[in-house]
């Protein structure tokens, strides 16, 4: 009865014992579920910020995507339904992750990623156009792909470039003050007085159309982005009126220096072979049209300038250069006048752009090609450092940043070949495509061999030796000089190769903008 | 029953004194904590703030030259409907491009080192954005652009500018808080060089020799060839250390990438 006494009052002291503690544990929790709130308030200001950013970038991947996809050279080369795009033609590639359904041009379906954008830009509904839909490829194995849902491709009109969220917004391209909605927008890099945007149903030879990608990335989070690139393809010609190269060999700038071999089998050709067949080529090209002069040059003030009479003395035997008219032409007496038809010799600075006339110009012309080469390789090089799979089906752009000596290489190369240094060429290599000799401008052969240049070759000088870029361009010079009569067959103008190697060789920006989504 | 045995004085003082002492000892440590934590907390603010801005500002400047003038055939009469180039500038703004230096050097008031405006079009027609350090607040102004208008004053006016970024001390040495240079030299010695401020912006142009920084570009070195620019922000937190009451700052850099073309 004692021991249950003592229990009894041990128990009431053990109750107000408890009560303290829980009263502790309470103001100690108190404490702990601040600090845990606070700093999940800091937790979701960093994620909302990085979700941000990596929604835009997964938005960037998809246009890049694209962008990259529409190259002829690309291995998932997206063939797009026409060429140019009309504007009822929409394509899309979709990129759906974890079994989810993407269907942008199902605007009435909200769980399928609808593109509401579409009619924003256009004020027509996705819906009403006709769609091809690719999926996404994914770069690398094993990756996870990019959180882009979708990237459209289309044609781009004043009205699509406008705000979206500006109602009656529009950019006006062609300064007439009323909004296009139908008009494909073009490229024209020979509009005058810039090159830029041109509205257009029937674009000029130099023009190519300007495509809209957009891309629409949502996080699992929902944290949504979209951005647009408009772009343009970049083809490399120096045509003024035509997406051509001025002769089978242009000598651009001042003072030019040109030396021949002088023996019968070294021919340079303006004709394309398509105009008059000739079974002495090896090259053809059905309905080929041009009729170009032999060789070109750009300065015809035989006042102060040696270039036409330097290339006359040393063009010979004069029934090898052939240019219009089109049988075997003579080198005319006198420099021709800018009126005088082309001849085999020909001053060709009215047919081209002018950008391919100054340094800077040539400059960018390097850099645009340099950015979109299949290759870039610092000289002295040799052609062994070439990329394996070249074929007249698979041109490629190839860039050498020096000298190149294709010594001793007995192969056949198709394409664009860059050249800033100078280009050491061995007759035993064929080439069939373009030849650029831009920079040092120096173009030398003094070997033999049995093979030649088809497409077109362009050389000229806008860097001193010590690299710096000249105020006017410098005296660009050609020399093959073989030894006996086995030097090569020359150059043979010829249109089709020439446009295969001219590209597409990349698309390149020329507008980029984020698109504010409207939540 | 026995009457239960309570305790003594001497045994009740002695646990309180034990209690007394373990509690203060757990409350100093309290206190030191969250004196850590307030000043961590600051700091990974301060960071993040830098960031955020950081990031702010890449996407502006990758936006840049939005529309550029190669999206018109015809160039319109108001220049209020494209970007005449990616960054304005002054002096002689839309007459004559300046050339941009650094500490001083170039013609170019901006873009300087700590004042930078892009002109682009954000999704409401094209505007002026302008970044500028002003004391140690990094002030981001967006303003309509206006037709023959001037893109500094437009961007001057208290009413659009927004203090964006607070205690940037990469110009501390020429404001009212000059004082603390020293006491950040202490902790930071090699953040300051010689003393001197750190350009928040550096551009790299588009020259005849290649990309190149600005200053070296020579007469290339116009806002018109600005390709890249190089953001450093030094950013001091609000208040230092609580425990040491040593200044605490972070330094964060980006590169923002200009995507549309220069004309």
């Amino acid at each position: 009865m004692k021991s249950q006494q003592k229990f009894v009052g041990s128990h009431a002291q053990r109750g107000a014992a408890l009560l303290i503690a829980i009263f502790a544990l309470l103001l100690v929790s108190v404490v702990a579920i601040a600090l845990i709130v606070s700093s999940g308030t800091d937790s979701a200001l960093a994620s909302n910020y990085r979700t941000s950013t990596s929604a835009y970038y997964a938005a960037i991947a998809g246009i890049e995507e694209a962008r990259g996809r529409l190259l002829p050279s690309n291995p998932n080369y997206l063939s797009l339904p026409a060429s140019p795009m009309p504007l009822t033609q929409v394509v899309y590639i979709i990129n759906p992750t974890g079994g989810e359904t993407v269907a942008p041009n199902d605007t009435a379906n909200p769980a399928t990623y609808p593109d509401k954008e579409y009619k924003q830009e256009f004020g027509v509904d996705v819906s009403g156009r006709t769609v091809s839909i690719y999926s996404s490829v994914s770069p690398v194995g094993g990756l996870p792909p990019a959180s882009y849902k979708w990237v459209r491709i289309s044609a781009v009109t004043e009205q699509s470039l406008g705000d979206p969220q500006v109602p009656g917004s529009y950019v006006d391209v062609n300064g007439d003050n009323i909004m296009d909605t139908v008009t494909p927008l073009f490229y024209d890099p020979a509009n005058a007085p810039t090159p830029g945007l041109i509205t257009t149903f029937a674009p000029p030879a130099t023009a190519s159309q300007a495509l809209e990608i957009t891309s629409y990335a949502v996080l699992p989070n929902g944290s949504q982005s979209m951005a647009q690139y408009v772009v343009r393809p970049l083809v490399v010609f120096p045509g003024l009126t035509s997406q051509t190269f001025p002769a089978a060999l242009t000598l651009a700038g001042n003072n030019v220096f040109y030396d021949g071999p002088g023996t019968t089998g070294f021919y340079i050709r303006g004709q394309d072979p398509g105009v008059v067949p000739d079974p002495g080529r090896s090259d053809q090209c059905p309905g080929g049209t041009s009729a170009m002069p032999a060789i070109g040059y750009t300065n015809n003030n035989t006042g102060t300038d040696t270039s036409f009479n330097t290339i006359k003395t040393n063009a010979t035997p004069v029934a090898n250069y052939q240019g219009p008219p089109i049988n075997p032409g003579s080198p005319p007496t006198s420099p021709p006048t800018a009126a005088t038809a082309p001849t085999s010799i020909s001053y060709v600075s009215d047919q081209m752009n002018q950008n391919w006339l100054t340094p800077k110009g040539l400059d960018a012309v390097v850099q645009n090609i340099t950015n979109g080469a299949d290759v870039v390789l610092t000289g002295p090089t040799t052609p062994g450092s070439f990329p394996s799979g070249m074929s007249a089906s698979s041109p490629m752009t190839i860039v050498v940043n020096g000298d190149l000596d294709m010594n001793g290489w007995h192969n056949t190369g198709y394409g664009l070949l860059l050249v800033t240094g100078t280009l050491h060429y061995d007759p035993d290599a064929t080439w069939e495509g373009l030849v650029l000799v831009i920079g040092q401008g120096n173009f030398v052969s003094t070997r033999g061999g049995s093979g030649g240049i088809d497409g077109a070759v362009f050389i000229a000088k806008t860097r001193d030796a010590s690299g710096n870029l000249l105020a006017s361009l410098g005296a660009s010079s050609f020399s093959q000089t073989g030894p006996g009569s086995n030097v090569g067959r020359g150059i043979n103008y010829n249109s089709c190769l020439a446009r295969a190697a001219e590209g597409p060789i990349t698309y390149k920006v020329i507008a980029f903008k984020e698109i504010l989504l409207a939540n | 029953m026995p009457h239960a045995r309570g305790f003594t004085i001497l045994e009740l003082m002695i646990a309180m004194a034990i209690f007394m002492v373990i509690c203060g000892a757990m409350f100093g440590l309290l206190q030191l904590s969250q004196q850590k934590y307030s000043s961590e907390t600051q700091l990974s603010g301060a960071f993040q703030e830098t960031r955020l801005a950081i990031d702010q500002i890449v996407r502006d400047f990758s936006v840049s030259g939005y529309p550029a003038v190669s999206m018109f055939s015809k160039i319109p009469t108001d220049s209020s409907q494209y970007a005449l180039v990616p960054v304005a500038w002054d002096p002689n703004y839309a007459v004559t491009q300046c050339l941009v230096g650094t500490a001083g050097g170039g013609t170019c008031q901006t873009p300087g080192d700590f004042d930078l405006i892009v002109e682009t079009d954000l999704g409401s027609g094209v505007s002026w954005v302008r970044y500028q350090l002003i004391g140690t607040t990094l002030y981001r102004a967006v303003v309509p652009k206006t037709a023959g208008g001037d893109p500094v004053s437009a961007t001057s006016l208290a009413s659009v500018k927004v203090p964006f970024l607070t205690n940037v001390m990469n110009n501390v040495m020429n404001t009212s808080s000059a004082g603390l240079l020293t006491q950040i030299n202490a902790t930071y010695p090699s953040m300051f060089p010689g003393g001197a401020p750190q350009p928040i912006f550096k551009y790299t142009c588009n020259a005849a020799a290649g990309p190149q920084p600005c200053p070296l570009a020579g007469s290339d070195a116009v806002p018109g060839n600005i390709r890249d620019v190089d953001i450093n922000l030094i950013v001091m937190t609000r208040s230092p250390d609580a425990q040491t009451q040593i200044l605490k700052l972070v330094q964060l850099s980006g590169r923002g990438h200009r995507v549309n073309p220069s004309q």
